[in-house]
C-alpha cells in the first residue's frame, strides 16, 4: 500500500514514502530538509516575467489568512513554518527497536526551573510528541490529539495508530481561519511543528507535522532553530540497523553540535516508545545522564 | 369520542355547574377508558400510547472453535401469527473475517446493518486498515449504547477469527452490553437452541472425558443444522431456511440449509 503513490522525487534520503498523492504537492514539500531558504528570493525568481509588478508586493496577500496570493501560496501559512526556525531544536530518529525524540531546552536564566520547560509529552501510552515553535500552540494541539486518541479507546478498545493521530492532529492545524462551534479552532496557523513518535502494530513509526497541515513519515528529522544542520548530521549518521540505543546517542550529539549552550542534563530531554514495551516514555534525570555520558 | 359526562371540565367549554348540571348517567352516555378523548378524570392529561417496536423473531447463533466460527441465521420475518416474508438476511459480513448476525426487530437490523458498514468504511479510511474482530465488538457496543433511552430492537451475535487467528463469538443485549464466549445465540429460538450449545460445544453437564476434543467445523455445521431443525419444530417465528456462514481464515463461505416452512 506504501509504495503505490511514491513520488519519484524524494530529495531526502531520510524521509519516507509519501502515502498520500496530495501530500506531494504541498508546501512542505516546497522545503523538505527544512532549509529556510528565503522565500522572498524563490518567489521573484520563479514568477517574474508573468505578473504583473503590482502583485510582487506581498502586503496585499498576507494579511488574511485564507487568501491565496495570485502565485497560488498562502502567505500566513509560510510566515507559520518560519516561526518554527525560530524554535529551539528537536530530532526524533526512527530505528526497528523504536523511535526515539530528543529536544534543546533554551534555559535563558539561571533563575528559571529547568524541569518547568516541557517540550516532550505523552499524547496516549504509546504515542509521544517533541515540539518546535510556539509551544503554547502545541498545548492546544497535544490536548486535541489525547481526546482523540482516548476517544478511539473508547470507540474500538483498541490503540490509534499514530498515523491516524498525526492526521487528527493535522486535520486540526488545517480548520484555522474558520468561524465554527468548535473553540479549538484558531484565527490564525499553528506556529509549531511536531514530531511524532509511536508504535503500531507494524513496528515504531516517526512523523512530521507543520503548520500547513501536512505529515510526512521520516526515518530521522531535525526541527527548529538548528535543523538545518541537524538535520545534515542525521542524514550522515542514520543507519537503518541503528539500535534504540545508537538512536539516543545520535540524537544528543546532533543536539550537541547545534546548541550554542553547552549540553548537559537540564538542558535536553529525551524519550523514546520501543517496539518490546508498546509504550512512550520520558527519560528521567538519571537515564538521561546515563545517556550523556556515552557521548 | 363519547359524550361528555356531568361536571365535565374540558378547556375551552365552560365549567359544567354542579349545582345545575344533572346527576347521573342517560342512556348512550358511557364512559371509554381506552378513549383518550374521552374526558373521564378532568385533571388527567390527555395522552396517546406510542408503540415504536415490533418483534419480528428469528434465531441467530455464532459458535466458535480453535481456528473458526459459524455464524447462522434463519431467513423468516414473523409478525404476529402471520410470516409476511420467508427470506430476509439477518446476517451481515463486516469483514472477511467477521459476520454479525442480529434478530429482534427487522427495520432496526436493517439500519444497525447500514450504519454498521458506513463506521467500517469510515474506518478503513481514516485508518489504512480493515476493523479487527476486537475493535468490532467494542464498536457494535459503543453503537448500541448510544441509543441507550430508544436503543435499536435488536439482539446481536458477533462471530469471526480475531488477529491470532483464533475463532470467537460475542453476544449482545439491545444496549451493548456484551461477553466474548464460544458459543451464544440470541432471539426468539434462544431458550431452545442456547442448552443445546451448552451441552455440544462447551459440554456442560457432562461427565469429564479427558479423551473429548473440541468439535471440528464440519460436525459443527451439523449440530447447527440439527439444532435449527429442532428450534423450528417449536419456535412459530423461526423456520424457511438457515444461513450458515463458516468464517476460516480462507475468508467467509455461506451456505443455506432449508427448514420447515410451515
Amino acid at each position: 500500500m506504501e509504495d503505490k503513490n511514491c513520488i519519484s522525487e524524494l530529495r531526502s534520503p531520510l524521509r519516507v514514502e509519501c502515502v498520500d498523492p496530495y501530500r506531494a504537492l504541498s508546501i512542505a514539500d516546497l522545503d523538505p530538509n527544512g532549509c529556510s531558504q528565503p522565500l522572498r528570493n524563490q518567489r521573484v525568481s520563479s514568477s517574474v516575467s508573468l505578473i504583473p509588478a503590482m502583485f510582487l508586493t506581498r502586503s496585499e496577500y498576507d494579511r488574511a489568512v485564507n487568501t491565496f496570493s495570485p502565485e497560488g501560496r498562502l502567505f500566513q501559512v509560510e510566515y507559520a513554518i518560519e516561526a518554527i526556525k525560530l524554535g529551539s531544536t528537536a530530532v526524533g530518529i526512527q530505528t526497528s527497536e523504536g523511535v526515539v525524540i530528543a529536544v534543546e531546552k533554551r534555559l535563558n536564566s539561571p533563575l528559571l526551573v529547568p524541569t518547568s520547560v516541557e517540550k516532550i509529552m505523552e499524547i496516549d501510552l504509546h504515542i509521544g510528541c517533541a515540539m518546535s515553535g510556539l509551544t503554547a500552540d502545541a498545548r492546544t494541539l497535544i490536548d486535541h490529539a489525547r481526546v482523540e486518541t482516548q476517544q478511539h479507546r473508547f470507540v474500538y478498545d483498541e490503540p490509534m495508530t499514530p498515523e491516524a493521530c498525526t492526521q487528527a492532529l493535522c486535520d486540526l492545524a488545517l480548520r484555522f481561519g474558520e468561524d465554527g462551534e468548535d473553540h479549538n479552532t484558531m484565527s490564525r496557523p499553528f506556529g509549531v511543528a511536531l514530531l511524532i513518535a509511536g508504535v503500531d502494530k507494524d513496528g515504531p513509526k516517526l512523523f512530521h507535522t507543520d503548520p500547513s497541515g501536512t505529515y510526512v513519515r521520516w526515518k530521522a528529522k531535525a526541527i527548529g532553530a538548528g535543523s538545518e544542520g541537524a538535520q545534515t548530521a542525521l542524514q550522515e549518521s542514520y543507519s537503518s540497523s541503528m539500535t534504540l540505543e545508537e538512536a539516543e546517542t545520535l540524537a544528543l550529539r546532533t543536539l550537541k553540535q547545534v546548541m550554542e549552550e553547552k549540553l548537559d542534563g537540564t538542558n535536553v530531554e529525551l524519550a523514546a516508545v520501543t517496539k518490546q514495551s508498546g509504550l512512550f516514555r520520558i527519560y528521567s534525570a538519571e537515564e538521561l545522564k546515563q545517556c550523556i555520558s556515552r557521548l | 369520542m363519547s359524550i361528555l359526562q356531568p361536571n365535565a371540565s374540558v378547556r375551552g367549554l365552560p365549567n359544567a355547574d354542579p349545582r345545575v348540571a344533572s346527576s347521573g348517567f342517560k342512556l348512550g352516555e358511557h364512559h371509554d377508558p381506552y378513549d383518550p378523548l374521552d374526558v373521564a378524570h378532568p385533571a388527567a392529561p390527555l395522552s396517546r400510547h406510542f408503540h415504536p417496536y415490533e418483534d419480528n423473531g428469528g434465531t441467530v447463533l455464532s459458535v466458535s472453535g480453535g481456528d473458526y466460527t459459524i455464524v447462522a441465521s434463519d431467513t423468516r420475518l414473523g409478525s404476529g401469527y402471520s410470516v409476511p416474508t420467508r427470506y430476509v438476511s439477518r446476517v451481515i459480513k463486516l469483514t472477511d473475517k467477521a459476520v454479525l448476525a442480529s434478530s429482534g426487530m427487522h427495520t432496526d437490523i436493517a439500519i444497525l446493518h447500514k450504519v454498521l458498514r458506513i463506521r467500517l468504511t469510515q474506518y478503513r479510511h481514516r485508518h489504512r486498515k480493515e476493523m479487527s474482530l476486537e475493535a468490532i465488538s467494542q464498536l457494535l457496543s459503543t453503537i448500541l449504547y448510544y441509543r441507550r433511552f430508544q436503543p435499536y430492537y435488536t439482539f446481536n451475535v458477533l462471530g469471526g477469527i480475531d488477529e491470532n487467528g483464533q475463532g470467537w463469538s460475542y453476544g449482545y443485549d439491545a444496549i451493548g452490553s456484551h461477553e466474548k464466549v464460544r458459543a451464544v445465540c440470541s432471539g426468539s429460538g434462544q431458550y431452545l437452541l442456547q442448552p443445546v450449545l451448552d451441552n455440544q460445544v462447551e459440554f456442560r453437564q457432562m461427565a469429564a472425558d479427558p479423551t473429548r476434543k473440541e468439535l471440528q467445523l464440519e460436525p459443527c455445521v451439523e449440530l447447527v443444522k440439527d439444532a435449527f431443525t429442532s428450534t423450528c419444530e417449536r419456535d412459530i417465528y423461526t423456520g424457511d431456511l438457515v444461513e450458515i456462514c463458516r468464517i476460516t481464515a480462507k475468508g467467509v463461505e455461506m451456505e443455506k440449509f432449508e427448514l420447515r416452512a410451515d
